[in-house]
């Protein structure tokens, strides 16, 4: 592919926006049927449709369920599908309207959170009234997040469905912190760009046919790969007033180059991604709110609309984006991707001024996250070899959460930097010599990349480690290679001030599992290390023990309550082995591997993540 | 003393958005002032205004149009 850029754009006429009512609507009896607030609803979708039009933009119109009872939003959305071809789509965000409530006698509106017979119930409502309206089924649906029990049955029920709007990246605690802990997008990580859910789990691309729910997965939005890992994802994404949510705008000029700088670097993705990128704006009317926005007046939330509109038009004019509606671009990412070709993102960041560079990789395996000002440490870890069943909704273990678990998470279990004792979850190498011992995570790098066949590869700029005596350069190479559901980690030492020094390299990752900041029970967890002189293993009782194998090829930990082996290979006979239980204070295991290595020296270790059962 | 209500605008806290919470302020008209239901912050508008720029400190490069991703 040389250079695409896709844009997906997606208006919803949604007769009671979000927000709209609990905000706009302060001091007032609650009344969702009020006239004004639908005559104000549909005054927004028009300006929405218009807008894009007007840039010479298609739209995926999504019809809410609300809306198919407004004769004026369904005409509207023929005309326009007539005249611009847009797609008239399916939403099942949008449910609230008195029908709704009459019908289901809730105030529930996110679909993944009823009872898997609601989800039915309220799928086929939805989709047979659209049928009622159209006199067709829509080929697009999508809400925040979609669990794979609602896809499946979606795409059994209706199996033209080809796309959906599927998750929100890394929208969960954060998010929910900051709303003041009242909003319950409990999702986190997903792939951050479209791709084909598994049957298994939502978040887990699938691996081939078999696994294929049969869709393609679009994300709601396209957010900033950095911010919103340390930051509520409601400010930095391709979303005009999302950006201004977060203040980041100029007061006095009302311009916001961050959301320039923001599409500009998903554009800059195609680099790693054999020529494609992608973009997705999604607006939902309580945005352009005629009461103003918090602190932003209507003038400036519409101003915001037209320029991201008007940037995306521009770009179409050069030549360098192509608008598609949701189904044609399912068909587009059918024709031109594979299950396991991966998705990259060598990330800088755009908004704060540091030097920090991320990059993030996802495949049917794994999704990983590697910081390079932490010498290029993994500090997020989803094993999607699990295909963990994770049912969400009432009924289910899981309400809320639909977050994919993590092994590794610097943010939620601390990562490097602990307060006192213990350790967080990180897979990065220490570097010891005549009893001084540095953590590759304090030596600041960056990365380049390449792709050579299936691997793709990270080279890290040389780091290097000053003991009191000696001065080692280090190499570090970390390799992706679809299929193979491993990370390996290649490291060289590439100078030592005395070339006849020997130091010691310990490979090792920290991990745990969960969704949240919390820690959960960690009994029944087996840790094991294995070689050819024989296993040694530990059942996780909080007893802080740890066993060594010398020669030993893998260390491991099989997770029962995630389905997930994790485990540390290595391809050399001479090294030791180890792993460590934790305690009620540290809730987490260690895997390692030492090896003593001296100049020109290279270690290779794997990271590997398997289904455990 | 009567109810508090919205502003004109809705101001956020700007001291909560610093720790990333997006918590809405009501306006007390007898005070003239804006004040969080859960920090302990009051202002007038032009205070929060004020430190609503403050806020503005933690992007550094928001005023940049950055064309080099490398």
């Amino acid at each position: 592919m040389d250079n695409t850029f896709v844009v997906n754009i997606i208006h919803r006429p949604e007769m009671v926006p979000e927000y709209a009512e609990k905000v706009t609507g302060q001091g007032k009896a609650e009344d969702i049927g009020r006239k004004a607030l639908l005559t104000e609803s549909l005054d927004i979708f028009k300006f929405q449709q218009e807008t894009a039009h007007k840039n010479g933009l298609k739209v995926t119109i999504q019809m809410t369920y609300a809306s198919l009872f407004n004769d004026e939003a369904c005409e509207l959305a023929k005309k326009d599908h007539e005249q611009y071809g847009d797609e008239i789509a399916l939403s099942l965000l949008g449910l609230p309207c008195k029908e709704f409530r009459e019908k289901y006698k809730t105030k529930d509106f996110c679909i993944w959170m009823f009872s898997m017979e609601d989800k039915k119930s309220i799928v086929d409502d939805v989709f047979g009234k659209f049928y009622d309206r159209f006199g067709f089924y829509p080929e697009s649906t999508g809400s925040y997040y979609m669990d794979a029990e609602l896809t499946n049955y979606i795409k059994e029920k209706y199996p033209m469905v080809k796309c959906a709007v599927a998750t929100c990246w890394e929208e969960g605690p954060k998010a929910y912190h900051t709303c003041n802990n009242s909003w319950y997008t409990l999702f986190d990580g997903g792939p951050w760009n479209p791709w084909i859910p598994s049957k298994q789990n939502t978040h887990a691309p699938a691996a081939n046919e078999a696994e294929d729910s049969g869709i393609v997965a679009i994300p709601h939005l396209s957010r900033d790969l950095l911010a919103c890992y340390d930051g509520n994802g409601s400010n930095f994404g391709t979303h005009p007033q999302n950006v201004l949510r977060g203040m980041i705008y100029d007061t006095k000029t009302w311009e916001y180059p961050y959301l320039y700088n923001l599409i500009d670097q998903y554009r800059y993705l195609a680099k790693f991604n054999n020529g494609y990128s992608y973009n997705m704006m999604f607006v939902g009317p309580g945005w352009l709110n005629k009461m103003g926005r918090w602190e932003q007046p209507y003038e400036l939330l519409k101003k915001s609309y037209e320029d991201g509109m008007a940037y995306y038009g521009e770009l179409k004019k050069k030549g360098e984006l192509i608008d598609m509606t949701m189904a044609e671009f399912a068909d587009f990412y059918r024709k031109n991707k594979s299950y396991e070709e991966p998705e990259c993102a060598l990330w800088k960041d755009i908004l704060y001024g540091s030097d920090k560079q991320l990059f993030w990789y996802a495949d049917p395996y794994m999704r990983a996250c590697v910081n390079m000002d932490q010498g290029g440490a993994v500090v997020d870890l989803r094993p999607y070899a699990s295909k963990i069943k994770w049912e969400v909704g009432i009924g289910t273990k899981h309400v809320q959460d639909a977050s994919y678990p993590f092994l590794i998470q610097e943010k939620y279990r601390a990562g490097y930097f602990t307060h006192y004792a213990g350790e967080g979850t990180v897979r990065s190498a220490k570097v010891s010599y005549n009893g001084e011992e540095v953590d590759l995570c304090l030596c600041r790098t960056h990365a380049t990349f390449s792709q050579e066949g299936k691997k793709r590869i990270l080279t890290l700029d040389p780091v290097e480690i000053e003991f009191y005596d000696l001065t080692v350069k280090i190499g570090t190479r970390i390799i992706f290679e679809e299929g193979s559901s491993n990370i390996q980690h290649e490291r060289t030492i590439l100078e030592m001030s005395n070339p006849d020094a020997e130091v010691e390299i310990n490979e090792y990752i920290v991990a745990c599992y969960g969704t949240t900041e919390y820690p959960e029970d960690m009994t029944g967890i087996t840790l094991g290390v294995i070689g050819d002189n024989g296993e040694k293993t530990i059942n996780y009782e909080y007893k802080c023990r740890d066993e060594k194998l010398e020669g030993a090829s893998d260390a491991f930990a099989v997770i029962p309550a995630i389905d997930t082996k994790v485990s540390l290979s290595t391809d050399s006979k001479e090294g030791l082995g180890y792993i460590e239980e934790g305690y009620a204070f540290s809730p987490m295991f260690k895997l390692g591997y030492k090896k003593h290595i001296s100049d020109k020296e290279v270690i290779k270790t794997w990271l590997n993540l398997e289904k455990a059962n | 003393m009567a109810q508090s209500g919205k502003g004109k605008l809705n101001y956020r806290c700007p001291l909560c958005f610093m720790r990333d919470l997006d918590i809405d302020m009501f306006y007390d008209k007898d005070k003239k002032e804006y004040y969080c239901l859960r920090c302990q912050y009051t202002g007038d508008e032009a205070d929060v205004l004020a430190k609503n720029e403050i806020i503005r400190i933690k992007y550094g490069r928001m005023y940049d149009r950055i064309t080099d991703f490398d």
